[in-house]
């Protein structure tokens, strides 16, 4: 055979797969086992939409290893935060412009501490521009036994140590006089196991831990950062995307049901917004939104109004631009869905029984677009992660101190030349994010579409 | 074929005074004043209003625009560049030409490469490069064009001080390769995996089978035979292309210090500077809206089957 002519032959039958019908042993047509028997059963078993489209799902490699890491930005965004100490918004005086994985002196010094004792408050530690412990009543509850105690001076660059064993359990030591864990000129603290009523409680900690990747130069510990970014990029995604499914199938829906003039003009709206370059139109929207949405917040009469202020005028505005322009592809899907739906045999059959339109829709309609509306919300889901993560690169979108992943980048860019990573750790994360929600929405596609099912 | 591109022409300038419209409005939505400032008192704003028109009724000041615009007059700069004809500032400062350059470079490089890489990766299927192919292109369409062109300019720039950080001008073929590059490297991905897709679709049509059983060599039959018709989808997709490559000139013209119209557009929002922003919108609207027609009729070509006056849903 021509060589040339053999390169192509993969979209032929192979030959050698062709079973060879004269080749069979006399084992071949000996009773099926139970086993056979059962996976017949299980094989020609009646299996709905959903367990069908799972069980496909499943086959497909590729979306099931997107998925596992998908979740695991999950976690990562939504767990994780509350697995570290560290605030998205706090502030570390002397931890600033810290490496990955970088111990500012102070926590160096406190870090050595770890494991030479059953616990520690470090003032090096705390958050905030005051790094000290003001005079006053305190109490510390560790495994149900408590202490409770009283400073009667302001105490800087401090550590309290508890050792339950030792003689003097509680002890107060200058960051100055510990060395490699080892500490002196140590004062002993009196205790009792009442608290005074007003004192503060003082959590301790058993060892320091690492700013896994560095902090900014405002002292904020970059991966607490890093998840509550990717939190609020994933929460405007999934928003965004449920708003675009709701006002486009609805619109898509009405046009599709009512065809005519209705439909006409329906359709001819949805034209001209998709010829609108519709990023142009966002920027400026971005700039209209933002004070008037600001003052109605401040204005707060109401409670959506307040809950809305929660999360900041650059996201509501973003919701807004969704709504107002991005929800066009949404219509078009679903219209042409209605329109297909509508001509089907089963549909006619069911009005001339008398159901009602809005049986028809509930019935018929809406179970056969679910696929393609969880498809395309899927696949919607990244491209609106894109977009404000463009908003906030440009300054617009997510304002300080929330942070999303763009404004993460975006803040990064000024010092990329010096601290390279705090741009790489919020970059790959996005992509991450985007790139998983992207292999599941193809594998949903695969999935869910009928038109493939063998 | 004439009346199309009429009809055509007659919807794009009806959108665009649709996007003046908007545009008007939203402008004119936001509080506050273009000419406050610290030091400016109630009496100057007033003045400066005045002198720019901007105390007549909103439907008075629409009108003046879209008249304006109709005689080639896009106003003058109120704030960024004071006194100058917007004109000037889009044409003869060279900005329009700068991101056109850069867009049509882009766009150019999405097509020269995106669709040989989707020839090879289809006509490999399932071979090496085809998985290798099918990798590079699935992460480049979830990489932000931000995060591309900082890591590029970190990587090229800081570390091995290759190229440039300040593009500038674009004066020198060296400084084109990181904007182009970071313009373009979604959508050429994008192009390869929608070529690879019709192409595959395309190979397993009856007219390729008869043309091979006619014994027509394989690289004739891909280019003349199964090319054309892959094609479709690709120059269908490349509307939407000039519209995002102008969305990331945005991005790639402050990362790179292009003094581009892109740029511009983001600082004149930000400034607040009305003509400005309009006349910027409707350029940047028209290269768009423009492109789409092109393609249009680039489609007919391609695929004498579509007929675009009777053009269906």
């Amino acid at each position: 055979m021509d060589a040339k002519f053999a390169k192509i032959s993969p979209f032929q039958v192979d030959p050698d797969k062709i079973p060879d019908t004269f080749a069979l042993t006399s084992e071949d047509f000996a009773p099926a086992g139970e086993s056979e028997k059962a996976a017949m059963v299980e094989k020609h078993k009646s299996v709905s939409y959903w367990r069908d489209a799972w069980r496909r799902f499943r086959a497909n490699t590729v979306s099931m290893v997107a998925l596992g890491i998908f979740v695991l930005c999950l976690l990562f965004a939504f767990v994780g935060p509350s697995l570290i100490p560290y605030g998205y918004g706090d502030q570390y005086r002397s931890s600033q412009k810290l490496a990955p994985m970088e111990f500012s002196a102070g926590e160096k010094t406190v870090a050595s501490l770890a494991g030479k004792c059953d616990g520690f408050y470090a003032t090096a530690l705390q958050p905030g521009s005051i790094t000290a412990l003001p005079a006053g009543d305190y109490y510390i509850t560790v495994k149900g036994k408590t202490y409770a105690f009283t400073l009667d001076k302001t105490v800087e660059k401090s550590v309290l140590i508890l050792n339950a064993g030792a003689d003097d359990p509680l002890v107060l030591v200058k960051e100055s006089d510990i060395k490699d864990g080892v500490y002196k000129n140590s004062q002993v603290i009196d205790f009792t196991d009442t608290p005074a009523a007003g004192a503060a409680e003082l959590s301790l900690v058993r060892r320091v831990f690492p700013h896994v990747f560095g902090t900014d130069s405002a002292g904020r510990d970059l991966m607490a950062r890093t998840m509550y970014g990717a939190r609020v990029s994933i929460i405007i995604g999934v928003v965004a995307a449920l708003i675009v499914l709701i006002i486009g199938s609805i619109y898509g829906a009405i046009s599709g049901l009512a065809g005519g003039a209705v439909d006409f003009v329906m359709m001819r709206i949805v034209e001209l917004i998709y010829s609108i370059p519709e990023v142009l139109i966002v920027l400026l929207l971005q700039v209209v939104l933002k004070d008037p949405l600001q003052a109605w917040f401040d204005a707060g009469t109401s409670a959506f109004a307040r809950s809305m202020s929660d999360l900041g005028s650059g996201i509501v505005s973003i919701f807004i631009t969704f709504a107002l322009l991005y929800w066009v592809t949404m219509a078009r899907i679903v219209r042409g869905q209605v329109l297909q739906l509508k001509a089907q045999e089963y549909v006619t059959a069911a009005t001339a029984l008398g159901a009602s339109n809005g049986r028809i829709i509930r019935r018929h309609l809406l179970p056969n677009c679910v696929g393609q509306l969880v498809i395309t919300t899927c696949l919607q889901i990244p491209s609106a992660i894109f977009l404000e993560s463009f908003l906030s690169f440009l300054g617009l979108g997510v304002s300080a101190p929330m942070a999303s992943l763009g404004s993460l980048c975006s803040d990064a860019l000024e010092t990329v030349s010096l601290y390279p990573y705090r741009l790489v750790f919020p970059g790959v994360i996005l992509t991450i994010v985007v790139l998983t929600l992207n292999l599941v929405g193809d594998g949903l596609r695969d999935a869910l579409d009928p038109r493939l099912k063998k | 074929m004439a009346g199309y591109i009429f009809k055509r022409f007659v919807v794009a300038i009806l959108t665009l005074l649709l996007i003046m419209t908007i545009t008007f409005f939203l402008m004119n939505a936001v509080p506050g004043s273009p000419f406050l400032t610290e030091k400016s008192t109630p009496e100057m704003i007033a003045r400066a209003n005045a002198k720019y028109g901007l105390d007549k009724p909103l439907y008075v000041q629409l009108f003046n625009y879209v008249k304006n615009y109709l005689h080639g007059d896009l106003g003058t700069s109120l704030k960024m560049q004071e006194g100058t004809a917007v004109s000037t500032i889009i044409f003869h400062q060279g900005k329009f030409t700068l991101s056109l350059k850069l867009g049509l470079y882009a766009l150019a490089l999405a097509v020269v490469i995106g669709i040989p890489l989707g020839c090879i990766a289809a006509y490999n299927r399932g071979k090496w490069i085809d998985g290798f192919l099918r990798v590079v292109t699935t992460v480049g369409v979830a990489v932000p064009t931000f995060v591309l062109a900082t890591m590029l300019l970190v990587v090229f720039a800081v570390k091995l001080k290759v190229l440039s950080t300040l593009s500038g001008s674009l004066q020198d073929f060296k400084s084109y390769i990181m904007p182009v590059i970071s313009l373009s490297f979604y959508y050429t991905c994008y192009v390869a995996k929608l070529t690879r897709t019709s192409m595959l679709d395309a190979i397993n049509q009856d007219y390729i089978r008869t043309a091979r059983a006619k014994g027509v060599k394989t690289r004739a039959l891909i280019l003349k035979h199964a090319l054309r018709n892959s094609l479709i989808p690709v120059i269908t997709y490349l509307g939407p292309v000039m519209a995002g490559i102008i969305t990331g000139s945005f991005v790639v013209e402050s990362t790179f210090s292009i003094p581009g119209l892109g740029k511009y557009f983001v600082q004149s929002v930000l400034s607040r500077d009305y003509p400005v922003i309009m006349a910027t919108t409707v350029v940047l609207s028209a290269l768009v809206i423009f492109m789409n027609l092109v393609v249009d009729i680039a489609y007919k070509i391609v695929d004498p089957r579509i007929n675009l006056i009777t053009k269906e849903d």
